[in-house]
């Protein structure tokens, strides 16, 4: 299986795009290492990006980005030339505004579209090059009762928006159908905690009821529309709500025969083998029609839980160490593979091993190669995604959609992850030598 | 402080109970039916060795009687049954306390530290059934009621560590010929007045840091909760305080004030309304002829706590951590946020917001985990927060029906009052936060500056320069920048209030010990015959 693995592996290495294809994505990528090498000016950057919104003129993004930067104690020679700028009220303007494209420069890179409308340009080019996409609404916390109101509301609307384009798009064999049958065009990522302002981790029944009155009309109008619905895992705080939800709405006799949905699971969390068993339990005793699509992620909110546990004395719940993360990731992609046709893999990944160990794992087991999809994130797995497309794998695009400042707190998860020291997508930008990438953690 | 050994050294805070876990949960409910079963508790008066609890325990057939503590959700359960003590009682407490201090006091910093910890290993052990003990004798919700126990485990853990550190003394310029030491002694018998809201941390911390230092106490804890005050006595018997150097005197606020006038009495550890707080500075200061010292007060009294709302303040954190900060246990912390003052610039968005999370604020009895707002301690805070609500429109209260029994208060928001509303200058102590506009932080700074009170603030902004200047000008003890604005630390956030909200001690941190011990220089000289010999 690991000569395998490596094949696989050394396949799609070979079949990414060149490097610097895109001369402003070539200059992103330059923003992206002067900040990972520079844990204080990555900060000043991050804090940058987040306050951006917040910003009501072009003057006070200047004074924002200079009040950062003066934390920041080894300048590079651009940055102080950015500082000496902030000195006059023109020189802000045009820092202000300079900085503001950046923002939204990079910001374009990782959201779509403004809306599901706008962004149906882009999902419909993405679906002619090979990839299919699942739609993810950007938007502010969720504190109100109107805020998840409205947040459902958009949900409904992209799915009837999706749902009115995809006829239009043309034959794609391999994102359509796998060997238990067809897969939906239409694929919607919804989030629990955008659903109700009630999740609360000590009460989560309280919440899960709450989100599931909003998400009941969702997946009764997936299912006329025949789309999919997958609700997105978010920090450990919601992980038993989460679940609980999932399991009572997709077992509810007026659901069972659709829609087609899915859950998460995320590998850098110690439990996620006891999640992953409970999913797989209940996969199996369920009498719905269409199995559980089941994607497997390594997990996003990695600090977050860290910074959590030890601000309140706890295990962390997550594996501190990334090849941790990375093994287990193997552990449970082989334990999904075997549980198919209870339940359809997603391998959602940036880690080349991964996919490569998912695909070698999926042959040993004697599954077809489109019985395992696999997921990137817009913005960050493009040229991964156009490899496994071209090598005939089917793979689908997590794309946000939303405004500028929706989708602010996204843009910075992605943007660490992105800068973080140990990221594949970091590995693989410095050239490090397939032998590694592929080297097993 | 430059002494040999770190004094926080090895500590580290109690981990609160991971509440998100089922598990967890249960285990918690479990111990409320336990404790339920064992209801009402009996909390006896201690005086130096000797239990009072009925009539016939007492010497000299002195009569006291007794009181109950009820649940303020359902105040028909009476949680704990206590002998109230008389000022005769105190006389005795503080007689037998004398006797206590010079027992306690011969013995060294470590092995009194060793005591105190000993102690915080009975609490850790018995932490879910004190949980419990909150949650029905002062409502208090699991979250608040572990946290509760977790800050007596860590004060007594704490104020051990940095006692045996005080205890080396303090470095002097030493020259040839002499040798200059600064040592601290106890200071005597000390008289703690806690209150209810942190029904076993707060007399824990202020009992735990004056027996750290070598003094004798005696507690008179809030008439609201004896018996979470009867556990923590019993703690510190078990662990091996002596029975004299540690007296209990549940009752009323004649007991207390008994205890300030004895001129036995050296220090009084005080935590509670700025009412009684002035009075004990008042009283303490009397001196009479007969009294060898003059009295040292710590009192912790209270706050009109404001949070600044900075223009560019991300209102995603904002609204969850000011509803937190204002209606976490019904309003009822020293800390808690009576006033939001926003920038115009993100004042609309953020009353919006603000309103429609009142509105979904969970009200309802402590023991469900659900609840974000349980009663209110008693039926005249309850009438006092009603008072104070029927003073202006609601933009928001909870649309949650409240339970039929218990003294339930609706939390409530409220905004753009005239300055002179009582609303923004009183502390009410319960659900009500008001909301206020300004220009900028600086005028919000102004406000802030014109209150009497400068106990907690905070302040949610992200340009760096607002948070340096707005925390070199606020008075307030505590500053919580980007966060809620309650649940300090031990260690990590020593707490305590400026201006009329305190004398300046702060619980839990380097500082506190000091108040209960006196300094002590010794200069020696070590020249014999024109030589020195060191």
């Amino acid at each position: 299986m690991e000569s395998q693995l490596q094949e696989v592996g050394r396949t799609i290495h070979a079949a990414l795009p060149g490097r610097s294809r895109h001369p402003l994505r070539a200059l992103d990528q330059r923003a992206m290492e002067l900040a990972s090498q520079d844990a204080e000016l990555r900060a000043a950057l991050f804090r940058f990006v987040d306050v951006t919104p917040a910003c009501r003129s072009l003057d006070e993004l200047a004074r924002h980005l200079t009040g950062y930067l003066e934390e920041v104690d080894d300048r590079p020679p651009p940055i102080e030339a950015a500082m000496r700028m902030s000195g006059t009220r023109p020189g802000r303007a045009a820092l202000g505004a300079a900085a503001a494209a950046g923002v939204r420069h990079m910001a374009h890179r990782f959201i779509v579209g403004e809306s599901p409308k706008a962004a149906l340009k882009t999902i419909r080019h993405l679906w002619e090059h090979g990839a299919a996409v699942s739609l993810d609404l950007l938007g502010e916390a969720t504190v109100t009762e109107a805020e998840a109101d409205r947040y459902a509301g958009r949900c409904m609307d992209a799915l009837e928006t999706l749902a009115a384009a995809a006829p239009s798009w043309p034959e794609r064999p391999v994102l359509e159908a796998d060997s238990l049958g067809p897969l939906p065009r239409v694929n919607l990522s919804v989030k629990v905690s955008a659903l109700t302002p009630l999740l609360r981790p000590e009460a989560p029944e309280v919440g899960r009821e709450d989100a599931a009155r909003r998400m009941r009309p969702l997946l009764a109008r997936a299912k006329e529309l025949g789309a999919h619905l997958h609700i997105d895992m978010e920090s450990v705080d919601t992980v038993e709500a989460t679940l609980g939800l999932v399991f009572e709405l997709l077992d509810d006799p007026e659901l069972r025969a659709g829609p087609s949905a899915g859950v998460v699971i995320q590998a850098y969390l110690r439990e996620s083998p006891e999640q992953l068993e409970q999913v797989l339990g209940w996969a199996s005793r369920t009498e719905r029609q269409q199995p559980l699509v089941v994607r497997l992620v390594k997990g996003a909110y990695w600090d977050h839980e860290i910074v959590d546990a030890r601000q309140h004395g706890w295990t962390p719940p997550v594996f501190e160490a990334k090849r941790d993360s990375d093994r287990n990731f193997e552990v449970l992609t082989r334990r999904l593979v075997e549980a198919w046709p209870h339940v359809r893999p997603a391998i959602a990944s940036h880690n080349l091993r991964s996919m490569a160990h998912a695909v070698a794992a999926a042959r040993e087991l004697g599954r077809e190669d489109r019985d395992v999809e696999f997921q990137v994130l817009r913005g960050l797995g493009d040229d991964l995604a156009a490899a496994l497309a071209d090598l005939g794998y089917r793979v689908r695009i997590y794309c946000p959609v939303g405004d500028l400042v929706a989708g602010m707190a996204y843009l910075v998860r992605r943007l660490l992850e992105n800068t973080a020291n140990e990221s594949f997508l970091g590995e693989q930008q410095r050239g490090t030598p397939i032998e590694e990438l592929l080297a097993a953690p | 402080m430059s002494t040999a050994t770190e004094p926080s050294a090895g500590f580290r805070n109690e981990p609160i109970l991971e509440l998100r876990r089922a598990p967890v949960r249960e285990s918690l409910s479990e111990a409320l039916r336990e404790l339920d079963a064992r209801l009402p508790l009996e909390v006896p008066i201690w005086i130096g060795g000797d239990r009072v609890l009925g009539e016939g325990d007492r010497r000299g057939g002195a009569v006291g009687g007794s009181f109950a503590s009820t649940d303020p959700g359902a105040p028909g359960r009476v949680v704990a049954h206590a002998g109230r003590a008389t000022e005769d009682d105190a006389a005795a407490a503080v007689e037998a306390a004398q006797h206590g201090f010079r027992e306690w006091s011969a013995r060294s910093a470590a092995e009194r530290a060793q005591v105190l910890r000993g102690a915080a290993a009975i609490l850790r052990e018995r932490r879910l059934e004190l949980a419990t003990l909150q949650v029905r004798e002062c409502a208090k919700p699991w979250p608040e009621a572990d946290g509760d126990v977790c800050e007596a485990i860590d004060f007594l853990e704490y104020y051990a560590r940095e006692a045996v550190a005080l205890d080396e003394g303090r470095t002097l310029v030493q020259v040839a010929g002499e040798r200059n030491t600064m040592r601290y002694a106890p200071r005597g018998v000390v008289a703690v007045i806690s209150p209810w809201n942190f029904p076993l941390a707060i007399p824990c911390g202020m009992t735990a840091a004056a027996l750290a230092a070598g003094n004798a106490a005696v507690l008179k804890p809030a008439e609201q909760s004896p018996g979470s005050a009867g556990a923590l006595v019993e703690a510190l018997h078990a662990a091996g305080v002596p029975r004299e150097a540690l007296s209990l005197l549940p009752g009323y606020g004649d007991v207390g004030a008994a205890l300030v006038r004895d001129p036995r009495v050296h220090v009084i550890a005080f935590t509670g309304s700025s009412a009684v707080g002035l009075d004990i500075v008042r009283a303490s200061a009397e001196t009479p002829e007969r009294q060898g010292h003059v009295k040292r007060v710590v009192s912790e009294m209270g706050g009109k706590n404001c949070v600044i709302v900075d223009g560019d303040a991300d209102l995603d954190d904002v609204v969850p951590e000011v509803v937190y900060s204002a209606f976490g246990y019904a309003g009822q912390k020293c800390s808690a946020a009576a006033r939001v003052l926003v920038h115009e610039a993100a004042a609309d968005t953020l009353l919006e917001r603000l309103a429609g999370a009142v509105r979904v604020l969970d009200v309802g009895q402590a023991e469900r985990f659900a609840t974000e707002v349980p009663p209110v301690i008693e039926r005249e805070a309850q009438e006092r927060v009603e008072r104070y609500a029927a003073m202006a429109p609601p933009l928001a209260r909870s649309e949650r029906a409240l339970p039929d029994e218990g003294w339930f208060c609706a939390p409530t928001l409220v905004a753009d009052l005239p300055d002179d509303s009582p609303i923004l200058s009183d502390e009410i102590f319960g659900p009500l936060l008001a909301v206020t506009r300004v220009r900028d932080v600086d005028e919000a700074c102004d406000v802030i500056d014109s209150l009497p009170f400068a106990l907690t603030g905070g302040l949610f902004s992200r340009t760096p320069a607002t948070i340096e200047r707005v925390a070199a000008r606020l008075p307030v003890g505590n500053l919580y920048v980007n966060r809620g604005i309650t649940g300090a630390m031990v260690g990590r956030q020593p707490f305590g209030g400026n201006r009329r909200s305190g004398i300046g001690s702060k619980a839990g941190g380097p500082d506190y010990l000091l108040q209960f011990v006196e300094p002590r220089v010794v200069t020696e000289n070590t020249m014999r015959h024109g030589i020195p010999v060191e």
